[in-house]
C-alpha cells in the first residue's frame, strides 16, 4: 500500500519516466526466485536433461558401454555380481547386473534418455491436443462442447494401461519410415500422449469457459474480431500460464506411465535400457542384488520428484491468489 | 430429479456401449494387424493335433469368419440373452449376461471375473479407507498448521509419495518387511475374508499400505490446497464473526466445502481401482482382476479382455454417476 | 520353466515298438540322481503343501501332458501300470498298478491283455471294472473335448472310425471294438500294428478309470473321481485345490503306495519367485512343476553350506537351444548358419541358464541322459566361447563377409530366454552378425509367431530361442518333433522350427524298422550328427534342475521316470 502511494507521489508524474508495470511473468519469476525448494527442483530438472543429452559423454568417462557384457564381474556359479552390494566399485559406480555383468550406472544414465524423451514428446502431444480441443470446447460451447466433453468422458472411462499394453504389443517392424527403437518410441509417445489429452483438455476447457465471459473478449468481438483471431490472439496468451503449469505437472505422470509400461514388458525392446525395464528384471534378483532394483528406482523417484517440485513452484508462482 | 437420474443412466448405458464397441474394435484389429487369420485364432481353441479342416470348421462355428460388426452384435446379444458355444460334440451354455467364453482356459469369463473380484475389492476398499483417512487428516492438519514443522514434513513426505512408482515402493516394502524382517506376508498371499478375517487382513497389510501411501500423498496435497482455499473464503470469516467455536468453523464449514472436489476425485479413483489395480496386483502377485487383465491382453484373449474392460468401465461409470447424483442432491443448480 | 513334453504320437509309438519289453535303458549316465532316499520315514500325518507357478493343463487324466501332472496324477488315479516309486534306475521301471501284472502280449504283439486287481473301488464305493478303463481310454480319444493330452492311443489302436464316446451310438457308450472287456476284470487291446512297448501307453493317465455315470465331459476336471489314495476335497479352478485321504482306497490292493500325509494342498498361479521364497522360508513344501528353483533362490541356496546340502541336481532329458531358421535369408545358406554356430559364445548361453547348475554346455542335440547318446563338438572353440576367425571364414563363404542382420525371437515371460537372446546378440556381434531382439507371448509362441512359418519368415526370425524335452528318455521321442521336416505345418504350432533335411527324415524312418536297440541308438546319434552338420540348430545347454527340499520333507528321492521328486512317496514332519 505504502509503496504504491509513494510511487504516485514520487513516481513518473514527478520524474517524467514511464511506469514499469510488472507483467504476470515477471511477478512469477520474482516469486520463483524466492522459492528455494522449487528452484532446487528446477536445477535438478535442468541437470537431468543435461545428463540425458550428454549421456554418451558421461558414460564414456565414468562407465562402460551400456550393452557390454562383463562376465568377469559375475560369479559363474551364482550369477550374482561379485563384491559388496552388487559389485559397486570405482569402475562400476552402481555395480553390475546379474548374469551378464552390464554396468548399471551406464544403463541408468542411458535410461534417462528414453524416459525423458518419451515423457516430453508425449506431454507435447497431449498439450497440443488438449489445448486445441479444450479451447474450442470452452469457447464455442453448445453442441461442440457436448460432443467433445462426452468424448473426453469416454477416454477417461478407458482402462488406459490395458490399451497401451495391447497396442504396444502389435507394432510391425517397419512403419512410417521408422524401425527398431525409433518406431517403438514413436508408438509409446503416441499412445501416452493420445490417451492423456483429456487431462489437459478438461482444465483448459474450464479456463476457457471462464475466460470467454470476460470483458476483453467482448471488447475484441465488438471490435469485429472473428473467432479464430479471438482464439489465438486473445485467449491463448491468457491460457499460457495454466498450460505451462499443467504441462510441467503432466511430465512426471508420463514418466511414471512409461516406467509402468516398461515394467510390464511392453516398452522399448531389450537390450535398450529403460528404468522400468530394469526394475522388471530386478524383481527376480532384489534379494541378493539390491543395487539392481535400487538405482533405477531411485532414478525414477528423483526425476519425478524434481519435476513435481518445480511444477508446484511454478504453479504457486503463477497463481495470483497464492500467498 | 427423477428425470435427471433417468437421463444420466441412459447416458451411462450409452457410454458403456461406446467403450465396449471401441474396445472390441481395437482388440479385434490388434491380432489381425499382426497378421493373424480367423483360422489362426480358432487354432488357439483346439489342441495341436487338429487338422486344418477341423480348425477351419471351428473358426466358422465360433463366428470368427464373420465381419466385425456381426461379431460385436453377437457379443451384445450374449450380454443380454446368453450364448452357446460349440467346438464339435460338446456345446456349452453361457447364461446371460455372457461376457464371453475363453477356450484358452475352458471357462466362461464372467465366473472367472467374479471369482477374482473380491481380491481387487478387498485391496481397493482397504486401501481406500486408509488413504482417505490418512490423506484427508494430514491435509487438514497441514492446512491448519500451515508453515509449521509438521506441515513441511508432511508435505515433503507427500511429495515423495506421489513421486514414487508403486512397483518400486512395493518391491522395496516386500524386500524390507517381508523378506528381511519377516513381519508381513510374502508376495502372492491372499486369504478370502470368509476363511479367516485376521489372516485376510494380515496378507493384505503390505499391499494396502503401499497403495494407500501413494494415494494418501496425493490426497493430503489436495486437501491441504482445498482447505487453504476454503479457509480464505468470506463465509468462513462470517462464521467466525458469528462467534462459532473454531472446531465447528473448521470441520463443519471449512472441511465440508473443501471436501466436495476431494470426494469427486475419490469416486473416480475408487472406480478406476476396482477396474483392476494392475500394478499393485502384479507387484504382490495378488490373484485379482488386474493380473487377469494383463494376462488377457498380453495373450490377446479377446473374450477376457472384453469382459475385463466391461466390468472396469462399469465401475468407473457408476462411480461417475454416483458422484454426479450426489452433486445433484447437494447442489440444485446442477439439475437443469 | 515347466517341464514341457510334447512329442508326436507316431514318434513315441515307434519307440515302444522297438524298445522291447521293459523300460528305457537304466539311467546310467544320469548324473545327479540322488542315490538313496533322503530323510526316510514311515510316519503318517500332516499336510503336504504344493504350489504351481501356473496351472495344470487339466486335472482330468485324459487331458494332460505335463511330466509333473503325470507324476502327481498317481495320487488320485490308478492306471494299468505305472513307474515304480523308487529311487535311481528302479524309478524308470514299470510295475503293475490297477492291473495285476504287466501286460500280456499276443505272439504278434498286436493284442495286449491286462487283468485288473480285485477290490479296487472309486471314491464313492463303486467297484472299478474293466469297462471303466475302456471308457476312460475312449474319452481320451476325443481330441475336440480334450485337446491337451497325448494322441498315442489314437494312433495305436485299431479304431475303425471310432471318434468319441460322446458321439457313440452304443447305449453304454462302449462301442470301440478295439478294446474288449470279456469280463469285469479283463481288458484286451487290439492294435493296428505290432507294438512291443504298449506298457508305456498303459502307464499314461488315460487308462485311469472314469465312471461313465459321473462323466461330465469338459467339466469332469472340476471333480475327478479318485481311485487312488487321495480324493479331491475342494477344487477352486485356477486358484487352489485340496485333497484328503480316500477312505475307499484299500492298501491291500496296492503294494506300491505308502501315502503318508493326511492332507494335500496345491496353490495355483503363484509367482515363481514367491514359490522359491516360500520353499526357503518353510512356508511351502514342494514346487510341483519340478523344474527347480530360480536364479535368485539359487544364489541364496548355493552360497550357504547348510542349505546346499538340501539340494538335488536332476539331469533332465531336455535341451535348451536356438533354432536357425533356414526359411529366412541369409540363413538359407549353410555357411551363414555355420558362422552363427562358430561365433556363438556357449559359455554365455550356459550363464543365461544359471551357470553349471542350470545345465551342461551342449555341443550337440541329444541330452546325455538318453541311452546311447554321445557327446561331440563339430564347432569347437576355446573354452566354448566362440571362434570368431572361423566364423568370419564361413561368412566370407556365404557371401556376407561383413556379417548380416536378422531377428531373434524368444518367449517374453521367460527371463532365461531373454538373457539368452541378449547374450547371443553380444557374442554374434563380434563377427558382425547383428540381432534384433523380438519377444512374443508364451501362450501363442508356437501357434501364431515363431512356430508359424509364414510369420517367422515375414518377421525375419532367423534365430528362434526354444527348448525341448522328451516324453520319455529316448532318442526317437526326443528327435522326431524337432528334425522331421514332414511334420512341419503351415498352420502353425510347429516344434520343428526350420530343420528340413530329407536325409534326416530317411534315417528316422529307418530307425522305425530297426529292432536291435544298439543299432537303433546308433541311428539316433547319426541323425544328431547330421543335423549338426547341417547347422540347423545351435544347442545351448542340457538342462539340469536344481531342486530344493525343505528339511521337513520326508522320503525324498528323484524319480528317474519323471526326473523330479517322486510325489507318491513324499511325507512331511510338520503337524
Amino acid at each position: 500500500m505504502g509503496a504504491t502511494y509513494d510511487a504516485r507521489v514520487s513516481g513518473p508524474e514527478r520524474d517524467g519516466t514511464a511506469i514499469q508495470g510488472r507483467s504476470l511473468w515477471q511477478i512469477a519469476w520474482e516469486r520463483l526466485k524466492r522459492d528455494k525448494v522449487a528452484l532446487g527442483g528446477g536445477i535438478a530438472v535442468v541437470t537431468l536433461m543435461l545428463v540425458a543429452i550428454f549421456a554418451p559423454v558421461i558414460v564414456a568417462v565414468l562407465g562402460h558401454p551400456p550393452l557390454e557384457f562383463h562376465y568377469d564381474k559375475v560369479d559363474p556359479d551364482l550369477q550374482v555380481p561379485r563384491g559388496h552390494f552388487g559389485g559397486i566399485s570405482p569402475d562400476f559406480l552402481f555395480g553390475a547386473e546379474p548374469v551378464n555383468g552390464r554396468d548399471v550406472f551406464s544403463r541408468v544414465v542411458y535410461g534417462s534418455r528414453i524416459s525423458l524423451l518419451i515423457a516430453f514428446l508425449a506431454t507435447l502431444l497431449s498439450v497440443l491436443l488438449g489445448t486445441v480441443l479444450g479451447v474450442i470446447t470452452g469457447y464455442f460451447g453448445g453442441w461442440v462442447d457436448t460432443l467433445i466433453s462426452r468424448t473426453m468422458d469416454v477416454f477417461l472411462a478407458f482402462p488406459l494401461l490395458l490399451f497401451a499394453i495391447a497396442l504396444a504389443g502389435v507394432v510391425p517392424d517397419r512403419a512410417f519410415g521408422l524401425t527398431g527403437d525409433a518406431l517403438r518410441i514413436a508408438l509409446l509417445v503416441f499412445i501416452i500422449g493420445f490417451f492423456n489429452w483429456p487431462y489437459i483438455g478438461r482444465i483448459i476447457r474450464g479456463q476457457a469457459l471462464s475466460l470467454r465471459e470476460r470483458e476483453f473478449i467482448d471488447a475484441a468481438r465488438s471490435l469485429g474480431a472473428g473467432s479464430p483471431r479471438i482464439l489465438f490472439a486473445e485467449m491463448l496468451p491468457n491460457l499460457a500460464a495454466p498450460i505451462l503449469v499443467y504441462s510441467t505437472l503432466l511430465i512426471p505422470t508420463n514418466i511414471l506411465f512409461e516406467a509402468a509400461l516398461s515394467f510390464l514388458g511392453v516398452g522399448v525392446r531389450p537390450p535398450t535400457p529403460t528404468w522400468g525395464g530394469m526394475l522388471s528384471d530386478a524383481t527376480h534378483w532384489f534379494q541378493i542384488a539390491p543395487n539392481f532394483m535400487l538405482f533405477p528406482g531411485l532414478a525414477i523417484f528423483l526425476t519425478v520428484l524434481a519435476f513435481n517440485l518445480f511444477g508446484d513452484g511454478l504453479r504457486d508462482a503463477l497463481d495470483p491468489r497464492s500467498r | 430429479m427423477g428425470v435427471y437420474i433417468l437421463r444420466r443412466m441412459i447416458a451411462a448405458v450409452l457410454l458403456l456401449l461406446i467403450v465396449t464397441a471401441a474396445t472390441f474394435v481395437v482388440f479385434f484389429l490388434v491380432p489381425r494387424l499382426a497378421g493373424a487369420t480367423p483360422d489362426d485364432l480358432a487354432s488357439r481353441y483346439v489342441g495341436r493335433t487338429a487338422s486344418p479342416q477341423v480348425i477351419h470348421q471351428i473358426a466358422i462355428n465360433l463366428g470368427f469368419t464373420d465381419p466385425m460388426w456381426v461379431q460385436y452384435g453377437r457379443f451384445v446379444k450374449g450380454l443380454v440373452l446368453g450364448a452357446e458355444y460349440s467346438t464339435g460334440p460338446t456345446t456349452v451354455h453361457c447364461p446371460a449376461p455372457c461376457l464371453g467364453y475363453s477356450f484358452l482356459t475352458q471357462n466362461p469369463v464372467l465366473p472367472d471375473l467374479l471369482d477374482r473380484l473380491p481380491v481387487t475389492m478387498s485391496l481397493a476398499a482397504g486401501g481406500a479407507l486408509i488413504w482417505l483417512l490418512a490423506g484427508v487428516l494430514t491435509g487438514v492438519v497441514s492446512a491448519l498448521r500451515r508453515g509449521s514443522v509438521f506441515d513441511r514434513a508432511a508435505m515433503g513426505v507427500a511429495l515423495a509419495g506421489v513421486s514414487l512408482p508403486i512397483f518400486f515402493t512395493g518391491l522395496l516394502a516386500l524386500s524390507v518387511f517381508s523378506y528381511w524382517l519377516g513381519i508381513t506376508a510374502p508376495g502372492g498371499s491372499y486369504t478370502p475374508i470368509n476363511d479367516n478375517p485376521l489372516r485376510w487382513a494380515y496378507d493384505l497389510l503390505l499391499p494396502w499400505i503401499t497403495l494407500a501411501f501413494l494415494y494418501a500423498a496425493a490426497y493430503a496435497r489436495l486437501t491441504r490446497a482445498g482447505m487453504l482455499d476454503t479457509m480464505g473464503e468470506d463465509f468462513i470469516r462470517t462464521a467466525r464473526a458469528k462467534g462459532l467455536p473454531e472446531h465447528t468453523v473448521v470441520l463443519k464449514h471449512g472441511l465440508r466445502a473443501a471436501l466436495t472436489p476431494i470426494l469427486t476425485i475419490f469416486g473416480l479413483d475408487l472406480g478406476l481401482l476396482l477396474g483392476g489395480a494392475i500394478l499393485t496386483e502384479s507387484t504382490y502377485s495378488l490373484p485379482g482382476i488386474g493380473k487377469y487383465s494383463v494376462d488377457a491382453v498380453v495373450n490377446n484373449d479377446l473374450p477376457k479382455v472384453l469382459g475385463v474392460v466391461l466390468v472396469g468401465s462399469i465401475f468407473i461409470i457408476v462411480a461417475n454417476l454416483v458422484v454426479d447424483l450426489l452433486y445433484a442432491v447437494v447442489d440444485p443448480r446442477v439439475r437443469h | 520353466m515347466r517341464t514341457n513334453r510334447r512329442a508326436a504320437a507316431l514318434a513315441a509309438l515307434t519307440v515302444f515298438m522297438l524298445a522291447g519289453c521293459g523300460g528305457p535303458g537304466p539311467a546310467g549316465a544320469n548324473s545327479g540322481t540322488s542315490g538313496g532316499i533322503h530323510n526316510p520315514s514311515d510316519a503318517r500325518g500332516g499336510t503336504l503343501r504344493y504350489a504351481n507357478s501356473g496351472d495344470w493343463d487339466s486335472l482330468d487324466p485324459a487331458d494332460t501332458y505335463y511330466a509333473y501332472s503325470w507324476n502327481f496324477a498317481r495320487l488320485y488315479g490308478r492306471s494299468l501300470v505305472m513307474f515304480k516309486p523308487a529311487p535311481g534306475a528302479l524309478g524308470a521301471t514299470l510295475v503293475p498298478d490297477l492291473a495285476e501284472s504287466l501286460g500280456h502280449p499276443s505272439e504278434d504283439a498286436k493284442t495286449w491283455t491286462y487283468t485288473l486287481r480285485p477290490g479296487v473301488k472309486f471314491e464313492d464305493g463303486t467297484p472299478v471294472t474293466s469297462r471303466d478303463v475302456k471308457y476312460a481310454v475312449e474319452r481320451s480319444l476325443d481330441k475336440a473335448t480334450f485337446p491337451n493330452g497325448p494322441t498315442y492311443f489314437n494312433d495305436v489302436l485299431d479304431l475303425q472310425g471310432y471318434t468319441s464316446p460322446y458321439a457313440d451310438p452304443d447305449s453304454d457308450k462302449l462301442g470301440l471294438k478295439a478294446i474288449e472287456t470279456p469280463d469285469d476284470r479283463t481288458i484286451v487291446f487290439h492294435l493296428r500294428k505290432a507294438f512291443s512297448g504298449f506298457d508305456y501307453l498303459a502307464q499314461t493317465p488315460a487308462t485311469m478309470p472314469v465312471p461313465r455315470a459321473k462323466d461330465t465331459g469338459s467339466k469332469y476336471r472340476a471333480h475327478v473321481f479318485s481311485t487312488g489314495p487321495y480324493l479331491f476335497q475342494t477344487n477352486e479352478l485356477g486358484k487352489r485345490f485340496t485333497m484328503v485321504r480316500n477312505p475307499q482306497w484299500d492298501p491291500a490292493t496296492d503294494p506300491h503306495r505308502r501315502p503318508l500325509p493326511d492332507r494335500i494342498t496345491v496353490d495355483l498361479n503363484v509367482n515363481a519367485d514367491d514359490i522359491d521364497d516360500r520353499l526357503l522360508s518353510g512356508d511351502l513344501d514342494v514346487s510341483v512343476e519340478g523344474s527347480g528353483i530360480g536364479p535368485s533362490a539359487q544364489g541364496r541356496v548355493l552360497g550357504y553350506q547348510g542349505r546346499r546340502a538340501n539340494t538335488d541336481s536332476a539331469s533332465v532329458a531336455r535341451l535348451w537351444f536356438t533354432a536357425l531358421n533356414a526359411d529366412v535369408a541369409p540363413l538359407d545358406n549353410i555357411h551363414c548358419r555355420k558362422a552363427v554356430l562358430y561365433a556363438a559364445d556357449r559359455a554365455g548361453y550356459q550363464r543365461a541358464y544359471g551357470g553349471p547348475t542350470g545345465g551342461e554346455i551342449a555341443t550337440n542335440m541329444l541330452p546325455p541322459v538318453i541311452p546311447g547318446a554321445q557327446r561331440f563338438d563339430l564347432y569347437p572353440s576355446p573354452k566354448h566361447m566362440g571362434d570368431i576367425a572361423m566364423a568370419k571364414t564361413e561368412l566370407a563363404q556365404c557371401g556376407a563377409p561383413n556379417g548380416f542382420t536378422t531377428g531373434i525371437s524368444y518367449r517374453a515371460e521367460r527371463p532365461k530366454e531373454k538373457a539368452t537372446a541378449e547374450a547371443l546378440q553380444q557374442s554374434l556381434a563380434r563377427a558382425g552378425i547383428k540381432l534384433e531382439i523380438k519377444p512374443y507371448p508364451l501362450a501363442d509362441y508356437l501357434r501364431l509367431y515363431a512356430g508359424k512359418p509364414d510369420f517367422a519368415k515375414a518377421n525375419n526370425l532367423g534365430l528362434i530361442v526354444y527348448g525341448w524335452g522328451a516324453d520319455w528318455p529316448d532318442g526317437y521321442g526326443f528327435l522326431s518333433q524337432l528334425v522331421d521336416s514332414r511334420v512341419i505345418r503351415s498352420t502353425g504350432g510347429n516344434t520343428n522350427l526350420g530343420v528340413r533335411d530329407p536325409a534326416a527324415d530317411q534315417m528316422l524312418d529307418q530307425a522305425l524298422v530297426t529292432t536291435d536297440p544298439v543299432a537303433r541308438q546308433q541311428i539316433w546319434v547319426s541323425i544328431d550328427r547330421r543335423v549338426m552338420e547341417d547347422a540347423f540348430a545351435l544347442p545351448g545347454v542340457w538342462a539340469k534342475g536344481l531342486l530344493y527340499r525343505p528339511p521337513n520333507l520326508t522320503n525324498v528321492f528323484i524319480s528317474d521316470g519323471f526326473q523330479m521328486y517322486d510325489y507318491l512317496a513324499l511325507g512331511t514332519e510338520r503337524r
